[in-house]
């Protein structure tokens, strides 16, 4: 090899032209990589419901419904509580124990 | 134990504490936001839904009543006080326990009287269907217990009361 076919070489490397990758083109690739995944087969029923509670978006799910219903049902009886404490206390004060 | 039923164990009891944590939390605030220790009349505001007018009447009756009631209420624990002396010393009901006896079913029956017609003018310092409601309610808890009492004596067999 002579030196002019060096420097036709490094000349043809430097002129290679590297395209720009179009926009968005990781989010897409792991997108396609996503829907194409194949869930893996589950073994029984118990293996399928344990990936079910490990996938994230199942989880925070499960996890909200879980606060809202326990903070609801609580609030309700609390309430429920303060008016039959308040109801006992107004009981106590017009109607004696001895009376009743 | 495999790794599955590892992870739906702990899911199973994870989610009990959320659920638990929660619901105490929620209950805590529930308490604190609609208790008010402050004022012993609460109770009817909430309950039977009374506007600032109904509620001082309402007030004004209470605050009158109250020294009736707690006259009433130291007649009738003197009056025991009387039975039980009475009642120690001896195993007889002698004729002036017996008395005493009498005489505090009389102030029983004044004080419960005179808080009917406390609760009947409550209630009609209320609208008229809650002052219903109220005034059903009251007897319910302050003669209701009676009732209950009666009842459980005369369905014990060969122990009926008020039958031939």
């Amino acid at each position: 090899m002579n030196s002019d076919d060096t420097k036709l070489g490094a000349l043809l490397r430097e002129s290679r032209v590297s395209p720009a990758l179009p926009p968005r083109f990781q989010e897409n690739v792991w997108r396609r990589i996503e829907a194409n995944a194949v869930p893996a087969k589950s073994d029984s029923w118990l293996d399928a419901l344990a990936a079910l509670v490990l996938r994230p978006r199942f989880a925070y799910a499960t996890i909200i419904a879980l606060v809202m219903a326990g903070a609801l049902l609580g609030a309700h009886q609390g309430a429920q509580l303060a008016k039959q404490d308040a109801q006992a206390r107004y009981v106590a004060l017009v109607a004696p124990n001895a009376l009743r | 134990m495999n790794r599955s039923l590892i992870v739906v164990l702990g899911t199973l009891a994870l989610s009990a504490a959320v659920f638990a944590g929660s619901y105490f939390i929620g209950q805590r605030a529930g308490v604190i936001y609609c208790a008010n220790p402050a004022d012993d009349l609460s109770w009817l505001r909430t309950e039977f839904h009374l506007n600032d007018a109904e509620m001082a009447r309402v007030r004004q009756l209470h605050e009158s009543y109250l020294p009736q009631c707690a006259r009433m209420c130291t007649l009738i624990a003197a009056k025991k006080a009387e039975i039980r002396a009475a009642l120690a010393s001896g195993t007889n009901v002698t004729a002036d326990a017996q008395g005493k006896l009498t005489e505090l079913g009389e102030f029983r029956a004044q004080c419960q009287g005179q808080m009917l017609r406390h609760f009947i003018a409550v209630s009609q310092a209320m609208p008229p269907e809650q002052g219903r409601r109220y005034l059903a309610e009251m007897e319910k808890i302050t003669l209701g217990s009676h009732e209950e009492i009666e009842q459980s004596m005369s369905d014990h067999p060969g122990h009926e009361h008020g039958t031939n």
